[in-house]
């Protein structure tokens, strides 16, 4: 079975797009002389594959990534020379033999920051409350697959579990979210307070991946 | 990382172009350098982060340990519009920190139409555009780059200009630059002592005068400037830096790829080509030196192709010994190398099919006029039999698609030229036809031309650009000439770029009020289709009282002063007039190699050294 590196992506690197990390990836390890294995067929390239892409702007300090280590560096030496060899924010803390299947990650926690610089409507902690305790809570998704150039998406299954607590001039999110067919991307949830209660939308959100779990919500790696 | 930034990143495309960090990009600690300089680069990152020049002066720049160079690029529409709404000032991607701040803020010039960029650049950074306006010694806004050869359109926006190869020059300004500043000179105090050094022209140190008709009447040095400001050159290519590391992008950009830079100069003088003559004269690196430069780039970037990167590749004379030495290298690593600049002989051909074993791209070919009587005149040095030789070879290897480049209104070009095109185009079809190999996945022959653009320092400086009504009728001729051939696609380059670009490759000072009032009135970005207005700009030329057709149509005579005549690379203008008559006989001049023309540029050539 592949390797898998467990790294983090954090400020500057926030910005850097799924395919470009992947990019990146392939000309770190060329730069750190560390040998991976290659795709077969017509136009050969080192293969690298990213767990569950992240999207831009988002950190995280839990994302996985598969390829084939080979040659005779050994893999405890691999997260020191790779993350000497990337851009500023990304770190790799470990590099391991994969011992379980990517499918069965079910779960992502993440960290989502609703801002207020000039003060947090008191009401903000109620309005989550309410819409999140819904039955059911349908939102518009843009699809490509779809004619209508959207699907309709029910966020409260998705939802494993969450909490909210509030600072004068912030509240925080802390939640489970379904990872993987489908998955939830937070987004979706701010999107949805912002719509509900318009005057409570923050001035500006940041997501963060705190760790991904299995079915049963232990840490997955 | 700001935190203003940190909020307006979410909301624009492409972010990883705005926020630094590179692998390879170099941090230094403020407090310990005495000299901040912001490259800048008046395009996106994309295309900025693609200039070998900019990585060469930031390596330059970067070594020394009382210097921090950043990089700076033009931001994008929608970057823009946040940056301005949440004031924040334009900013080095390496510290964040803005720009005005900084001792010198240096553009890279290569194309006129980014022009337009500077002055947006300079508003962006919270800085009066021009440089009366700027009254300390600090931010110094200064040029370089081909531009700079008749950088007269931009004169009154910089402080001064770097005629030719930045490597050591920039040090040397830089030097005199920290001297002035210890010591506390004013930044006219500066200016004059600056016009000193070899290379560097301060536009404000020279009046300029005009006749009635318009034409330059004398450009007269003040308070001691010279009289000829000589280009700067490289004198040994093997002792000068090779930026081995490079800033590497974390997002694609247009260029992406290790850039080994085989030598400076060309030995063909083709007539119309600015680069040919300004680049005088040609010094090559040596092989072993590239080989091993070429590794370790590699090595460093992690990149997995390299370009070997010249004006001609082909007569780098040690090619075969370089390409077999680094395909040694890159072949068991998947490290594509390619070759652009190939001239369209068998021997380049065969080189191809050595390097191209996987990847298989189409072939492009600039023969740039369509018959062997109008290339002789342009002293383009390419006979029909070698392009169709070279297709022959190509189609028969497997290529289906060729891409043949031209240019309509080059001096003596008549109708019978312009169908030769047609004919050529033809013949390449015809040549597919006898030697493909594989005759039912048809080929895509494209045929593109642009409208000449005439430019300071050639053979054809004098020459007008033709009417846009005879541009669109040689257009209209050729398209009709090829419309029944149903594998021969016809692009031809819109008029209105090339117009504003002759009026500013060869125009005076004036234009900077044209400049200024197409900026102010919304103009940026130029080269961008999206962005460009041809209406805006007449109006900016209305306003300001000047002719477009006085720039880009008009002959100009044999003694005219130029606006570019301060600038002096080396070539001599006798040279030129020179050649410019072997055009009218439709005469070759042989390249460098053969036999020297006495160009000039020798000269410029210290120690006995001689071109190659």
């Amino acid at each position: 079975m592949a390797d898998r590196l467990l790294f983090s992506k954090t400020g500057r690197a926030k910005y850097i797009s799924h395919l470009d990390l992947m990019r990146t990836f392939q000309r770190a390890f060329a730069r750190a002389k560390i040998q991976i294995k290659h795709t077969e067929g017509f136009n050969p390239h080192p293969f690298v594959s990213i767990a569950l892409p992240l999207s831009v702007g988002y950190s995280s300090q839990c994302e996985i990534l598969e390829f084939g280590l080979l040659g005779d560096v050994p893999a405890e030496e691999v997260p020191e020379r790779l993350t000497a060899a990337m851009p500023e924010g990304i770190i790799i803390h470990k590099c391991y033999p994969a011992e379980r299947k990517l499918k069965e990650l079910a779960y992502v926690n993440y960290i989502i920051n609703f801002e207020y610089p000039e003060g947090r409507p008191h009401e903000c902690e109620g309005a989550i409350h309410e819409l999140l305790g819904r039955d059911s809570l349908i939102v518009k998704k843009k699809s490509n697959k779809s004619k209508k150039g959207y699907t309709e998406v029910d966020l409260i299954p998705l939802v494993k579990s969450w909490t909210a607590e509030c600072q004068s001039d912030c509240m925080t999110l802390d939640m489970i979210l379904a990872a993987q067919n489908p998955g939830l991307n937070p987004e979706l949830i701010h999107g949805a307070f912002c719509e509900a209660y318009p005057n409570y939308a923050p001035d500006f959100v940041s997501f963060h991946r705190r760790d991904v779990l299995d079915a049963d919500g232990k840490i997955f790696r | 990382m700001n935190r203003t930034l940190e909020h307006i990143l979410p909301k624009v495309q492409k972010p990883a172009r705005y926020t630094g960090g590179e692998y390879n990009a170099v941090v230094k600690d403020s407090r310990s350098v005495t000299t901040r300089f912001a490259l800048c680069f008046p395009d996106t990152y994309e295309i900025g982060m693609s200039n070998l020049g900019c990585h060469i002066l930031y390596g330059v720049m970067n070594e020394r340990d009382d210097v921090w160079c950043e990089r700076c690029y033009a931001p994008w529409g929608d970057m823009e519009e946040e940056m301005r709404r949440e004031g924040l000032l334009l900013y080095g991607l390496e510290s964040g920190d803005p720009i005005c701040d900084f001792d010198i803020i240096g553009f890279s010039l290569g194309y006129e139409m980014a022009y337009t960029n500077v002055l947006n650049m300079l508003d962006l950074a919270g800085l009066p555009l021009r440089s009366k306006d700027r009254r300390d010694l600090a931010p110094l806004v200064i040029a370089g780059g081909t531009c700079c050869y008749n950088a007269e359109p931009i004169a009154p926006f910089v402080d001064f200009c770097v005629l030719g190869e930045g490597e050591e020059v920039t040090l040397e300004y830089i030097d005199l630059y920290q001297k002035a500043k210890d010591e506390c000179w004013t930044k006219d105090e500066f200016l004059l002592e600056v016009a000193k050094i070899p290379g560097i022209y301060v536009p404000s140190l020279y009046d300029v005068t005009y006749k009635k008709d318009g034409t330059i009447e004398a450009i007269t040095p003040t308070s001691g400037a010279p009289a000829k400001v000589t280009k700067r050159l490289i004198q040994d290519m093997d002792k000068s830096y090779f930026p081995v590391k490079t800033v590497i992008p974390s997002t694609e950009i247009v260029h992406d790829r290790v850039m080994l830079e085989l030598f400076r100069g060309c030995i063909r003088g083709c007539r119309f080509c600015q680069a040919g003559y300004v680049y005088r004269p040609v010094r090559s690196r040596s092989p072993e030196l590239l080989a091993q430069y070429g590794k370790a780039a590699c090595e460093d970037s992690g990149y997995q192709e390299m370009t070997l990167s010249s004006l001609s590749s082909t007569d780098y004379p040690c090619l075969l010994e370089l390409c077999d030495n680094l395909l040694d290298y890159c072949a068991p690593r998947d490290i594509g190398l390619s070759l652009p600049s190939l001239r369209a002989d068998t021997f380049s051909m065969s080189l191809m099919e050595r390097l191209q074993r996987v990847r298989r791209g189409g072939l492009t070919f600039a023969p740039e006029a369509g018959t062997q009587r109008l290339r002789d005149a342009i002293n383009k040095n390419l006979q029909e039999e070698d392009l169709l030789q070279s297709c022959r070879t190509a189609f028969s290897g497997g290529w289906n698609s060729v891409k043949l480049y031209f240019m309509l209104g080059l001096p003596t070009e008549t109708d019978e030229d312009v169908l030769g095109i047609a004919d050529l185009a033809r013949k390449v079809y015809f040549a597919w036809k006898e030697c493909s190999s594989n005759k039912a996945r048809g080929v895509r022959i494209t045929v593109s031309t642009s409208w000449f653009v005439p430019k300071p320092h050639t053979a054809f400086q004098w020459e007008p650009q033709i009417p846009v009504e005879e541009y669109q009728r040689r257009v209209n001729l050729l398209r009709d000439a090829l419309k029944r051939d149903k594998s021969i696609t016809y692009n031809w380059h819109d008029p209105q770029t090339s117009y504003l670009e002759a009026i500013f490759s060869r125009g005076d000072r004036r234009l900077a009020d044209v400049l200024e009032w197409a900026w102010e009135h919304g103009s940026k970005m130029d080269a961008w289709s999206e962005y460009f207005d041809y209406q805006r700009w007449m109006d900016a030329l209305d306003a300001c009282g000047l002719d477009g057709d006085f720039y880009a149509h008009r002959p100009r005579e044999k003694d005219e002063v130029f606006p570019w005549a301060i600038s002096d690379v080396g070539v001599s203008r006798d040279f030129l007039w020179h050649e410019r008559e072997l055009c009218y006989e439709s005469t070759t001049t042989p390249d460098c190699r053969s036999k020297c023309s006495a160009c000039g540029a020798n000269k410029l050539l210290t120690g006995g050294r001689h071109c190659g």
